[in-house]
């Protein structure tokens, strides 16, 4: 049986690429580091992959914006390539700049319409702060990547975080369908309803502010364990959608 | 420098409040006297040589944000305002917004020069002085920004988006090159050596011309500069002194290098894989990887620009990492600061401050912000720490900034990793940044005490982009085998890296027309010299060239071929195939003669100069019973709470932190770098400046110890411990102008001796170090008095330690009823204490036992499992080292033996604060030879003598923070 294989994302500033790579090795993937230059010379080796990762980092340095710069990127150099794959049902994780990412390219949290409704503004205590925070899934929430998960800790580490609507009717919305896929068990940076994490109408598209793959093992939780090499909370992500992979490829051998 | 060339200007409103500018506000009302009500921010970019439809998605988020393209009248919720301020970069300086938003308008096929800045609208009932003040002050640095203060109907009074200017840099210099002649007289040689801003001194300038010409070119001068600068040479640490009538043939090599060559020779040692010789020492901790490890200063620059000198600092510092062996990868930085207090000057105080410095508060933001931003966007963890703040920071501030990185043993082509070889013929290829004239003298700068005059020049901003490009190009390039040999280029540009390099083949052949420059009217001496930053020096083998240049091209990466390495015995410089230098290594880097220098000691002085009490106001207090003054202690910026500075760090990126920058020392895992599964290295710091006053020799070994006892206490083994030294002096030198000159030499002797004897008896090796000698402030007060004064004579420490995964106990107390213990001998002297600085009381040095230390450190290493936690006792001594165990730890403590202010407050080293599980106390005391002290309680106080402090009282003064 092949593994299901993901690309992730590299280059103009990001920066958590190694470990994102290294969370989705250990959930079972197959995994390519591939520059955002090397993509571009070659967009339609994309759909190659069963999914995608734009990891967290500080694109082009968080000017204009975070993440502005490299959704235009996205959108100008890898182009009808990037949009298909997400139109094939294809797993893709924004993890904090990556999310911002799929915002501003108003990937979520409607890709069909990609209608901008969202935003992630600064934090609105002013600045970046790196935390432990509790993190709450969504009971209704139709996302894939967070599925039979239980309130976990995740670091955070940003300066624009929080989460801002274009108008009030937005919210209901996106929680009545299920598109709010997680929510701090605090008020972290001013974020509407404590939002941490958002996906797409599928489940599929998934984008979050905290960093699951900085806690792949409880080597790094800042309660010590004596288990190091136990999993932590944010492997249980991973591994959520490399076995929804994994078990619809199982489906598709058994079909033939 | 002048502006031209009209463009368009686009101005940014955003829909939700920048909670940073309340800050601003509150900072302006508190420490500026200025009753600015609120501050609001209008983003401007001004577009020249492109034009697009759809302008606004590029520049705005539609959600947050508005653009405008032509004259508005904002509106904001606090009224009209009173000034509007409008801030932006000037000509040459590097405007990062500015270039991010070309790139992104080059996406869309559009070529243009962008240049970024803000409109501040200043709210609140002021006047025009006050406005002035903000600004200076608060929103905009003279040296690499141009203001403009207008009254608020002046500013909607122009048409601000016609005749739209870039400031752009206009040089009208062609590229000759001087000659100058040397054959002139003594004075005459003073004042070239000041004007050119060379550093060097007459009996110098002599040798040049009697040794190699007497009238060498510019070009020639100015990298004989920068080779035997202050800053490059390190020629007080190598000069030969008169000690008290004792010759001492160079500190370096006397007491550093020998102390590490005695270490590994009496140990045995097979782990140092390179120390002293590259750009940063490097070790084997581990089975499948190296450690490199560096520390640097970057003072005179963050003296100019605090924000600007700590950025382009740590990204320096990564440079080193970057450039040592054949290309480290940084995994963890450090920091400490040493500055004067952040509430200096109160209003007493304002008219002794030094002129044309920072205030203390500014330079702390602004090398704060520095750090945060050089680290977190280069996604390398700041994992280590300090703040220390005295007084006599307030003319220079101490910037320490470290790094640590990874390299594998061998690369995938069999290499070892930790050795570089460049060979004849290799090319030397220049990467990363263009060159500019900012950067120019920055090595001979340093290398000078700061005055009214310093070049603004030297004043730079790093661009944590284009150097994250660069290095994910080299890591590559690495694992490709397409480079021979790398250093960083730093200070003296390419002088000093291709003249450095030059020695691993005996020559070197450049031609400075092919380096990419920012803007012409470069002169030749400038190119050679320019420490413009993010870049490199890479030794390319000829076959490599192509791809080398292929791989650069697909990173984003610039990477120029500017010559070739020889066998001339000659670093020869060309412009345009024409030479304008030929100078003979062994000159250029064996023929300096040694300095000669006289130093003396008679014991310690108490504090001269401007800081002594009777100019600055006295703020020492009456002493006060134990509670009132650990109350007191824990709100001194000293030990008070520094959590959110350090959050503005991402300690975490790399997800390979272990034990987060809150407790003593860091903790880098180092599977996720390659290393095996349960290997991790500690990194700890330590200094005690103040203790110089009393005796450097004490004052290094304290820096030390405090250093080891952090990475003991996260677990660190002490058998496989490396240390650092970076000494920060005031200039040692004698002169007419430095009368105490011999005594502070003789301090640096003393600190050095000190720094031997500990790295010998606790049989530690020091694998870097490095030197600032110039610490001094010379010029005004702002009462217009003449003022000359140094820093407190500093040593960082820093230590790095082998540690295993999941062994270290907590820094904080765990669980109710553990029993305490106060491991090391308690000596008795308050010298050096924050208490006493704080109270008026007698202060005597404390002792230090350096046999028994290193004994206590190897018994706790062997029996970790045995505590519950394990903090070591510093700034504030025992008393704050129990408060702060309970106030991380949520837990109460009861002493069970009486105390009085010595043994309370000292801070002697050697000691811990542990708690130990009541079940465990046999086998503890065993190992240990130690009596309870108190335990461990449910009861949310800290109850010693017949005190009772609420443990909400501690929290509440230690987390005061500043």
């Amino acid at each position: 049986m092949t593994q299901p294989s993901f690309l992730v994302l590299s280059g103009d500033g990001i920066n958590c690429e190694r470990e994102t790579a290294a969370a989705f090795r250990v959930a079972g993937a197959k995994t390519d580091i591939l520059h955002i230059n090397d993509l571009a010379t070659a967009p339609e080796t994309l759909m190659q992959y069963d999914g995608m990762a734009i990891p967290g980092g500080f694109s082009f340095g968080d000017e204009l914006g975070s993440g502005q710069i490299l959704a235009l990127k996205i959108r100008h150099a890898i182009g009808p390539a990037f949009f298909d794959f997400i139109a094939a049902g294809k797993p893709i994780i924004g993890i904090c700049n990556g999310f911002q990412v799929l915002v501003k390219l108003g990937l979520l949290p409607y890709p069909e319409t990609q209608k901008r409704v969202v935003a992630l503004a600064p934090n609105a205590q002013g600045g970046f702060t790196d935390r432990w925070v509790r993190l709450e899934p969504v009971k209704n929430s139709v996302c894939k990547w967070t599925e039979g998960m239980d309130a976990f800790d995740l670091p955070i580490r940003h300066g624009e975080g929080r989460i801002v609507f274009s108008d009030d009717a937005i919210y209901p919305e996106l929680l009545e369908n299920g598109q709010i896929a997680l929510a701090y068990g605090e008020d972290v940076n001013g974020s509407h309803q404590r939002i941490a994490g958002l996906c797409d109408p599928s489940g599929l598209v998934f984008g979050l502010m905290p960093h699951p793959e900085a806690f792949a093992y409880q080597a790094t939780n800042p309660s010590p364990q004596r288990d190091f090499m136990a999993a932590g909370a944010g492997a249980k992500i991973f591994k959520n959608i490399v076995t929804r992979l994994t078990e619809t490829q199982k489906e598709k051998i058994y079909a033939n | 420098m002048k502006q031209k060339m009209t463009a368009i200007r686009i101005e940014i409103e955003n829909a939700i409040p920048d909670r940073r500018l309340e800050k601003w506000a509150a900072e302006a009302r508190a420490s500026l006297n200025v009753p600015l009500a609120a501050i609001e921010e209008i983003k401007v970019y001004k577009i020249a040589g492109g034009t697009a439809k759809n302008l606004a998605a590029v520049f705005t988020d539609p959600v947050l944000q508005q653009a405008h393209f032509r004259n508005k009248e904002y509106k904001f919720l606090h009224g009209a305002p009173a000034f509007v301020v409008d801030v932006g970069f000037r000509a040459g300086v590097t405007d990062n917004p500015g270039n991010a938003a070309a790139e992104a308008l080059a996406l869309s096929g559009i070529t243009a020069r962008v240049a970024s800045g803000s409109l501040y609208f200043l709210f609140g009932d002021f006047d025009a002085i006050g406005a002035e003040k903000v600004t200076r002050e608060l929103l905009a640095n003279d040296l690499i920004q141009k203001t403009e203060v207008y009254a608020a109907n002046d500013f909607y009074a122009r048409d601000r988006f016609k005749d739209v200017l870039l400031p752009e840099v206009i040089r009208t210099s062609d590229a000759s090159v001087e000659k100058i002649s040397l054959d002139i007289m003594d004075s005459g040689l003073v004042y070239l050596s000041r004007d050119r801003c060379l550093a060097l001194s007459v009996d110098e300038l002599k040798h040049v011309r009697d040794a190699f010409k007497t009238r060498p070119t510019d070009v020639e001068l100015e990298i004989i500069a920068q080779s035997w600068s202050e800053h490059c040479r390190h020629k007080i640490f190598g000069a030969e002194i008169d000690y008290n009538g004792e010759k001492i043939d160079s500190l370096y090599k006397t007491y550093v290098k020998s102390s590490t060559e005695n270490v590994k020779k009496a140990r045995k040692l097979d782990w140092l894989v390179s120390v002293f010789s590259d750009n940063a020492g490097i070790v084997r901790f581990d089975d499948n990887i190296d450690l490199c490890i560096k520390v640097e200063t970057h003072n005179s620059p963050s003296a100019l620009d605090p924000y600007g000198g700590a950025l382009t600092g740590i990204l320096g510092v990564n440079r080193d990492i970057l450039g040592a062996g054949l290309g480290a990868r940084p995994i963890a930085n450090t920091d400490v600061f040493c500055f004067a207090p952040p509430d200096m000057p109160l209003l007493a105080e304002e008219e002794f401050m030094p002129q044309g410095v920072k205030a203390p508060r500014r330079v702390l933001e602004g090398v704060h912000k520095g750090v945060e931003d050089g680290g977190n966007k280069s996604g390398i963890p700041t994992v280590n720490g300090a703040f220390f703040f005295d007084r006599d920071y307030a003319g220079k501030p101490l910037v320490f900034v470290g790094t640590v990185g990874v390299l594998p043993h061998k690369l995938p082509d069999g290499r070892a990793a930790a050795e570089k070889q460049a060979h004849i013929g290799d090319r030397i290829f220049m990467i990363g940044g263009a060159i500019g004239a900012d950067g120019i003298h920055g090595a001979t700068f340093s290398s000078m005490e700061i005055d009214e005059n310093a070049p603004a020049t030297a004043v730079q901003i790093g661009d944590p982009l284009t150097q994250k490009r660069m290095s994910d190009f080299l890591l590559e390039a690495r694992d490709l085998g397409l480079y021979s040999a790398i250093t960083d280029n730093g200070a003296g540009g390419l002088s000093s890296s291709v003249g450095e390099m030059a020695q691993m083949t005996n020559g070197a052949k450049i031609d400075l027309a092919l380096c990419p420059v920012k803007y012409p009217g470069l002169k030749p001496w400038e190119l050679m010299v320019s420490e413009s930053q993010e870049r490199m020096t890479v030794a390319v083998p000829p076959e490599h060239a192509k791809a080398f240049q292929e791989r650069a091209a697909r990173h984003g990466v610039t990477a120029t071929d500017i010559g070739a390495f020889t066998d001339s015995d000659n670093l020869e410089v060309f412009y345009n195939k024409e030479q304008v230098a030929c100078l003979p290594l062994d000159f250029l880097h064996n023929s300096l003669p040694q300095m000669k220098l006289k130093a003396e000691w008679n014991g310690g002085k108490p504090r001269a100069n401007w800081s002594a009490e009777t100019k600055l106001q006295d703020r020492t207090r009456m002493a006060e019973s134990l509670d009132a003054a650990l109350l007191q202690l824990l709100q001194s910026p000293n030990i008070t709470s520094k959590e959110k500075w350090v959050r503005a760090y991402d300690h975490e990126v790399q997800a390979a932190t272990h034990i987060k920058p809150f407790a003593d020392g860091g903790v880098i895992w180092l599977k996720p770098h390659g290393g095996s599964k349960d290997n991790g290295v500690a990194i700890g710091c330590g200094l005690a400046p103040r203790l110089s006053l009393h005796d450097p020799y004490l004052m290094a070994q304290c820096a030390v110890d405090e250093a080891v006892r952090n990475v003991v206490a996260a677990g660190g083994d002490p058998d496989m411990c490396c240390l650092l030294d970076n000494f920060c002096w005031p200039d040692p030198v004698q002169s007419a102008k430095n009368p105490e000159g011999t005594y502070r030499l003789g301090q640096l002797v003393r600190a050095c001796q000190g720094l031997y004897d500990i790295c010998l008896a606790y049989g530690m090796p020091l694998v870097s170090g490095k030197d600032s000698m110039k610490n001094d402030f010379k010029g005004k007060d702002k009462g217009g008095r003449d003022i000359a004064f140094g820093v407190l004579p500093t040593l960082l420490a820093t230590a790095m330690a082998c540690v295993k995964i999941g062994t270290a106990p907590t820094s904080y107390f765990c669980a109710a009823g553990d029993l305490i213990y106060l491991l090391g001998t308690n000596s008795k002297g308050l010298g050096g204490s924050e208490y006493a600085h704080i109270y008026n009381v007698p202060s005597e040095s404390p002792t230090i036992d350096l046999a028994g230390n290193i004994a206590l450190y190897r018994k706790i290493r062997g029996a970790l499992p045995l505590f519950s936690s394990l903090h070591d006792v510093s700034e504030g001594g025992l008393l704050v080292a129990l408060a702060e165990s309970m106030i991380a730890g949520h837990a109460g403590a009861k002493l069970s033996v009486p105390l009085d202010a010595t043994t309370a407050f000292n801070e002697a080293p050697g000691r811990f604060v542990a708690s130990v599980p009541a079940a465990k106390k046999g086998s503890f005391e065993k190992i240990f030879d130690a009596q309870p002290i108190g335990v461990v309680t449910a009861d949310a106080q800290l109850l010693f003598n017949d005190m009772a402090i609420p443990l909400e009282s501690l929290s509440f003064a230690w987390k005061k923070g500043f």
